[in-house]
């Protein structure tokens, strides 16, 4: 399974990420449109909330929209999507994120463009043992 | 998949069957602001089917769903039109909230017709996808008039733009079998199929007058349909009777602004935090998503609220065995079970493995939805059948041929009273043993009214025309028959024991359609927690809860996520009844509904409460258009108020005593139980009488119980048919 | 006595918890909101927290209902 490993200890809020994913995806250098949320705990550290693939959500959409793709990263199928946003209300990290500009919930997809800009090396490409496939 | 597969050469004929009898085609619109702006009009007997606009009158007196309804079967109806007229109709409506994906609990339709049972209109409101499906169509609501002269079928496509009657004389009529078959027939793709929903009944709506409505969605992890019921006051015995097998509307493309509201981010907002909320707060407060609303029959058991042998009691030693536990080795948890996209409370529960040991089905392992508190607590508890294969039985076949599990179940449970009682024998039953307890006889009793024959097609008349059967042929005693056969307005009782709640026997009592527990539920907060003391505390519950209540009536909404589950800090922000009014969610449906209509000059709760008050008077008057609507009809039996019998008041013996001594200001020693009865009966009648002056007077009522004309002006009802009732009302 | 709910009157014993008053009115349900004299009282406190005798105890009961 592939995914988006994080290491908050790396990260120095320069917040890079956040802007690469929203113009690659959203075609707009805008944080509220990224699937990585970096935010302050104070103290010069800083929090990477970003989806790990865990897979919970997959069964509580009533549309199956969601899926593990051949990688095993949970992709969401926007023509199939009512935007219920059930999945973000029941994601054990609290990351699925929501925009009003669209009626689909946003989440990582674990394509690895922000890695390529992180100066620090805090986030990174890595293929974990396959979770169980919820169907 | 389903345990009734619909085959290719099945689906030709019913195909093969199709005459096209009346045909409709528009230009579908998007809707605005949560309305579609039109309604659809459906005579199956002139085969006419024509649109009809919706103004801004129409929306701000009439809001939507229940007021939509009664509105346009208002204006169809005059006071000599009876069930069975041409001119009845069935009506169907969400609201400008329903078909919301992002919030729990806005698929809800609202059906409307004049009861079979009742006489007046009755409202039931009921999940599944036809509402918000309809609107999204083009439709804010279904009229359907008219007794067609052959089996029809109504056919609504919202994508094409096409209405039809369709003759069917092939299709099924029970729901778990024509629910598959629309589906069948009209979708292709899983897409297609969850754009589907149909509306219908079975074989027992046509042999009863407790006649319930199906509506259908499909589940396409299981690839089969699923049913919920609009269950009350004989809707399905209506649509059978105008010959109506099915009503079916597909559309496809529901997305999250489908509703085109004013504004996406509040919606989104508190969609997804209340998402949160019950991922955190459903599985430590009441597990809906785990149990559904049968958590509650062991509460009820627990606090003697739980209705055992027609109402006597309010617990027994066998309860347990109906106590959701029971239940859970049926249900499957592979799949959402919300009865509307973003119903994260999934109070729904989808039972599998169900082996039926009687009827048609015999032998057959089925899968049914429920089964639901009221069926448990009906057909189970008050029938004394502590057995939960047999009350998931009696769901499946009640759902299947189209019967109220409700009305089945309190009906019931007067019938073996009276068998007991020795009112009732072998001979008058065909030979079933109707007592308490007995599982084999109630299956019977149901494939009866199947069937269409028995002493099925009695008990299927509901309780207050088997009071006058039961008098006039057997001999009963026609005030022990009142006394103990819980109906009101000629509706069942649902299932809740009132004895010791004044509030909630008027919460029943003072219900428009009939005693339905959706209009009011105060029993804990009356009887246990004690926060309604006096009359006037009483007569203000009964005025905030049903009209906040009604609000959901009209919007499309349903109202378990209002107050099934609250918030992690409502009982430390707020404490007493405003507390249980559950501020933040309040809050939630002002933004919602601002969201969603636009209407920014709507702030607070009291503006959504006073949105119900026009429509619960209207519903009131409604009620005296049509002969009842008085203080008369407001009367409820005695088994609701207090013990009937001796051997009831005995077995709660000390607590009646007590009663006497404090309350009623007697001394019971030396009196015989039965003097001591009277007393207490005196004394509780005299309550009721005492609560219903009371609720009147805070309604705005006269001392009949007829809103007044300063009344019905303040809430812009002073229609001039509405103000000619009045004044008759008042020579 | 304890008065319970401004209705019931439970006979105090030395000693007495929140949890025992609870038993004593048979109430079972798990989701209750306790004060006493208008003091809220958190759930994990019920088996410890006194009551004298004299006091009012307020036992709401929070229930979606039907």
């Amino acid at each position: 399974m592939k995914v988006l490993v994080t290491n908050d200890e790396l990260c120095i809020g320069c917040h890079l990420c956040e802007d690469v994913c929203s113009h690659a995806w959203y075609k707009e250098i805008n944080r509220a449109k990224s699937s990585i949320r970096i935010t302050s705990l104070g103290n010069a550290e800083w929090n990477m909330a970003v989806c790990n693939q865990c897979g919970q959500c997959i069964v509580v959409c009533p549309t199956q929209a969601l899926s593990r793709d051949k990688q095993g990263v949970v992709r969401l199928k926007k023509e199939l999507c009512v935007g219920c946003l059930s999945c973000v209300g029941f994601c054990p990290t609290q990351t699925f994120y929501v925009h009003p500009d669209y009626v689909e919930p946003i989440k990582c997809i674990a394509c690895g463009l922000c890695t390529k800009e992180c100066p620090t090396g805090a986030i990174a490409i890595e293929t974990l043992p396959d979770q169980e496939i919820a169907k | 998949m389903s345990s009734f597969e619909i085959s290719k050469e099945r689906i030709e004929a019913l195909k093969a069957g199709h005459r096209v009898l009346a045909e409709f085609r528009y230009e579908p619109q998007p809707v605005e602001k949560g309305y579609a702006g039109q309604t659809l009009y459906v005579n199956v007997g002139t085969h006419t089917i024509a649109t009809k606009p919706v103004d801004e009158r129409m929306k701000r007196t009439f809001i939507g769903g229940r007021g939509f309804d009664l509105w346009l079967l208002w204006n169809a109806v005059s006071s000599d039109t009876r069930w069975d007229s041409p001119e009845n109709e069935i009506v169907i409506a969400s609201g400008p909230l329903g078909g919301t994906t992002q919030y729990p609990g806005t698929g809800k339709s609202i059906a409307v017709t004049l009861s079979p049972l009742t006489g007046v209109p009755i409202d039931s409101n009921v999940g599944g996808y036809f509402g918000p499906l309809l609107k999204f169509a083009g439709f804010d609501a279904l009229e359907v008039q008219g007794i067609a002269d052959e089996e029809v079928i109504v056919f609504i496509d919202g994508n094409q733009g096409l209405v039809q009657i369709l003759t069917a004389p092939e299709e099924s009529v029970n729901s778990h079998l024509l629910a598959e078959e629309m589906v069948a027939l009209f979708g292709q793709t899983p897409q297609e199929k969850q754009g589907i929903s149909s509306v219908s009944a079975g074989v027992g709506a046509e042999h009863t007058l407790i006649g319930c409505l199906n509506f259908s969605f499909y589940d396409p992890r299981r690839q089969l349909t699923r049913l919920k019921q609009a269950g009350r006051g004989g809707l399905g015995t209506v649509l059978r009777q105008k010959r109506v097998k099915a009503l079916v509307v597909k559309y496809v493309g529901v997305k999250g602004d489908s509703n085109h509201p004013a504004d996406l981010q509040p919606i989104q907002q508190v969609g997804a935090r209340m998402h949160r909320e019950i991922y955190e707060r459903d599985p430590i407060m009441f597990t809906m998503r785990l149990d559904g609303t049968n958590h509650l029959t062991k509460i009820m058991n627990d606090y003697d609220i739980l209705p055992v042998h027609n109402f006597r009691y309010g617990s027994h030693p066998e309860a347990e065995k109906i106590y959701s536990p029971h239940f859970q080795k049926y249900f499957r948890y592979d799949a959402p079970d919300g009865c509307w996209y973003g119903c994260t409370l999934a109070c729904a529960k989808f039972a599998a493995g169900l082996e039926l040991r009687s009827g048609p089905d015999k032998g057959q392992v089925v899968t049914v939805d429920g089964p639901e508190y009221e069926t448990v607590a009906g057909i189970g508890a008050n029938c004394g059948i502590w057995n939960a294969h047999d009350v998931l039985e009696a769901n499946f076949y009640c759902d299947a041929y189209g019967i109220d599990t409700i009305s089945f179940g309190t009906a019931l449970a007067f019938v073996m009273e009276c068998y007991e009682e020795g009112i009732l024998n072998k001979e008058i039953t065909g030979g079933l043993e109707l007592k308490f307890g007995n599982g084999d006889a109630m299956l019977e009793l149901l494939h009866q009214m199947g069937r269409g024959e028995g002493f099925g097609l009695i008990v299927g008349q509901g309780i207050r025309r088997m009071k006058q059967i039961f008098a006039e042929r057997y001999g009963a005693d026609p005030q022990f028959l009142q006394d103990i056969g819980m109906e009101a307005k000629g509706l069942e009782y649902s299932e809740y024991v009132t004895k010791e709640s004044l509030a909630q026997q008027g919460g029943y009592g003072l219900a428009n359609k009939g005693p339905q527990h959706d209009e009011a539920w105060l029993i804990f907060m009356d009887a246990v927690n004690n926060q309604i003391p006096t009359f006037e505390d009483k007569a203000e519950a009964l005025h905030y809860f049903p009209m906040w209540r009604t609000w959901f009536g009209l919007n499309g909404l349903c109202k378990l996520p209002w107050n099934d589950v609250e918030p992690a800090d409502n009982r430390v922000r707020y404490r007493g009844i405003e507390a249980a009014k559950v501020p933040e969610h309040v809050q939630n449906y002002v933004e919602l509904f601002r969201a969603i209509t636009g209407r920014d000059d709507v702030r607070s709760g009291d503006d959504l409460i006073r949105m119900s008050e026009g429509v619960y008077n209207f519903q009131r008057l409604f009620n005296l258009k049509m002969g009842q609507g008085t203080r008369q009809h407001d009367a409820i039996p005695y088994r609701s108020v207090g013990p009937v019998t001796d051997v009831e008041y005995e077995s709660r013996a000390e607590r009646y005593d007590k009663q006497l001594r404090e309350l009623v200001g007697i001394d019971p020693t030396g009196m015989s139980t039965a003097e001591k009865r009277l007393a207490l009966r005196r004394y509780r009648e005299g309550q009721y009488e005492k609560l219903i002056d009371a609720v009147y007077k805070r309604r705005g009522w006269n001392e009949n119980g007829i809103p007044t004309l300063e009344k019905v002006r303040e809430l812009g009802l002073d229609f001039p048919d509405v103000v000619e009732l009045i004044e008759k009302h008042s020579r | 006595m304890i008065r319970v709910n401004d209705r019931w009157d439970i006979p105090w014993q030395e000693g007495m918890t929140i949890e025992q008053v609870l038993v004593a009115c048979h109430f079972t349900h798990h989701y209750i909101a306790v004060s006493v004299n208008g003091a809220l009282v958190p759930p994990e406190e019920y088996a410890r927290w006194p009551v004298a005798d004299g006091d009012q105890v307020q036992v709401i009961h929070i229930i979606g209902g039907g």
